[in-house]
């Protein structure tokens, strides 16, 4: 009979302890953000969204040669008397379906500023498979545009990423 | 009496993964069980062979999800053995705090999800902001919360300034308390014990004869770890205690990760105060290429003992690599220790054992 007695208390109590640990927390400040009304900024060395500079490239396939999952491809554009390639790139496409956001490529590219790097955009949420692959011309934006086989044309990203550049990284 | 066979998983909850796990049961208790692996592979250990020492790393990221800097430095531990290469005691410094970090991230979430298994709801969300904070840590250091790639060939990829070191061990002294906090709300309570303590009993002997290692080892009573058996990275230089249980018990696997914590926490705090001064890394070529020959380096991963054997020919992608996945051995032992208990208590006992099914199937 004390026995009994003695585990209803036991039990009771150890209810109580964390009942009182949940109590305590129930007046500080919350933890939550409510994405997606509230959004964090991450820190400057996250790995988001690749980011790509036609400008500054100088098409010497080291990130190409870096990616583990072998998700970049360029051309180099040829001079158009001397039939020479030059060290400027004709078209450069990403796909970040297969990126493994290891940073490899960010890291291998020569030029300063980086011609290739992570920005800080997380959010990846689209509708069809061919936003993934992302294309570079000289003159498109830093985020890509996507080619619409459709159309036969690049459009711009349906799905908004705003683009936050991270000038210390680059 | 009749038997029915029922699949537990593959999409269980508490399988922790894709585990499925065929039982056969005489009314409530289990007459054979079979773990069936293979839902997840991504034939990882070939995929190496097709890519450079530095493009390895990141697909060591992959095995062990929830605990991915061991799994970094046991591939590069053993790269350099094939290199010759000297990691700079600053490097082997930030690789022990990072891996230490990872131990208490990775325990936590098994905190976390054992106790859901048992039907306690309310740590899960504790341990999550605490985790957190860790992965800020990495997030500030290495750009990455759960596939880091921080630890390279030859040392790490980016330094810590004074501002991430007191952010880190504010994190320490914030965290120290919240353990007691953990032993309050499960480690003692009723409810927990009594379906954990004396339940999913391993001998010694068993343990070591199934080839156990980490946590669930040392919930045995068995007082091993590479960190101090075969220590790395200047593990030889810490003060810290190896937590060892006393029966085998689901209970003592889960409180002597609960120890590990607070061992980990000490070690940390070493570490981050005899920060030496120096180079990140030590000079590897970008594509190297090791001389023909053969190599095993193994760490004390958050799982248990983690082993990498890499054979080189001579050239820039490794001729084979072969895996000492931790979960993928400590599975076996299920088969056996299931027989003859009830089907409540294989939720309890395969959550003891803290599996990641990337590192099973890899």
């Amino acid at each position: 009979m004390i026995a009994y007695f003695r585990l209803v208390f036991r039990s009771t109590w150890a209810f109580v302890e964390g009942l009182w640990i949940t109590l305590r927390y129930l007046f500080k400040p919350s933890v939550t953000v409510q994405y997606p009304t509230e959004k964090l900024v991450p820190y400057d060395a996250f790995r988001g969204a690749l980011l790509f500079d036609p400008a500054t490239c100088i098409a010497c396939s080291l990130c190409a040669k870096a990616c583990p999952s072998a998700c970049i491809a360029l051309e180099s554009q040829v001079h158009p008397e001397t039939k020479k390639r030059v060290p400027k790139v004709e078209w450069y496409t990403l796909d970040l379906g297969k990126c493994n956001f290891c940073g490899l490529c960010q890291e291998a590219c020569p030029t300063k500023p980086k011609s290739v790097w992570h920005g800080l955009d997380y959010e990846f949420a689209f509708s069809n498979r061919d936003e993934m692959v992302r294309c570079w011309k000289p003159g498109f934006p830093l985020a890509g545009r996507v080619w619409d086989p459709k159309k036969k044309a690049f459009r711009d990203l349906e799905s908004h990423i705003p683009v936050r550049d991270v000038e210390a990284r680059r | 009496m009749d038997t029915m066979f029922v699949n537990l998983g593959p999409q269980h909850p508490s399988t922790h993964g894709v585990l499925r796990m065929g039982l056969t049961l005489a009314g409530e208790v289990i007459t054979k069980a079979v773990p069936d692996i293979g839902y997840l592979h991504r034939g990882t250990e070939k995929l190496m062979e097709a890519r450079s020492y530095a493009q390895c790393v990141v697909l060591t990221d992959r095995w062990d999800y929830c605990s991915a800097m061991p799994n970094n430095l046991a591939f590069c531990l053993s790269a350099e053995k094939l290199l010759g290469t000297q990691v700079p005691p600053r490097a082997q410094t930030l690789r022990v705090v990072m891996c230490e970090l990872n131990r208490i991230a990775s325990h936590l979430i098994f905190l976390g999800t054992y106790g859901i298994d048992i039907g306690a709801f309310t740590p899960f969300l504790y341990v999550f902001r605490e985790r957190e904070m860790i992965l800020d840590l990495y997030e500030a250091l290495c750009g990455a919360r759960l596939t880091y790639n921080y630890i390279r060939l030859g040392g790490v990829a980016s330094d810590v300034d004074a501002d991430w070191i007191s952010k880190c061990r504010e994190f320490l002294e914030f965290f120290k308390p919240r353990v007691d906090e953990y032993d309050t709300l499960l480690s003692f309570n009723p409810i927990f014990l009594a379906r954990t303590k004396e339940v999913g009993l391993i001998s010694q002997s068993a343990a070591v004869s199934w080839g156990l290692s980490g946590p669930n080892l040392r919930g045995s009573g068995v007082s091993y770890d590479v960190r101090k058996s075969e220590p790395y990275c200047g593990y030889e230089a810490y003060d810290f205690d190896v937590p060892v249980g006393e029966h085998g018990s689901c209970w003592d696997r889960y409180f002597c990760r609960v120890q590990e914590m607070r061992q980990s926490v000490r070690i940390v705090e070493q570490a981050l105060a005899k920060l030496p001064e120096g180079e990140l890394s030590a000079k590897v070529p970008k594509i190297p290429k090791p001389p023909p020959g053969e190599a095993y380096a193994h760490v004390e991963a958050s799982r248990g003992d983690l082993g990498i054997f890499l054979v080189s020919d001579g050239g820039a992608a490794p001729y084979r690599i072969h895996v000492r996945a931790p979960c993928f051995i400590n599975l076996a032992i299920l088969q056996d220790i299931l027989v003859g208990k009830k089907v409540a208590d294989v939720i309890a006992v395969l959550g003891s054992f803290d599996i990641v099914l990337g590192e099973v199937d890899r």
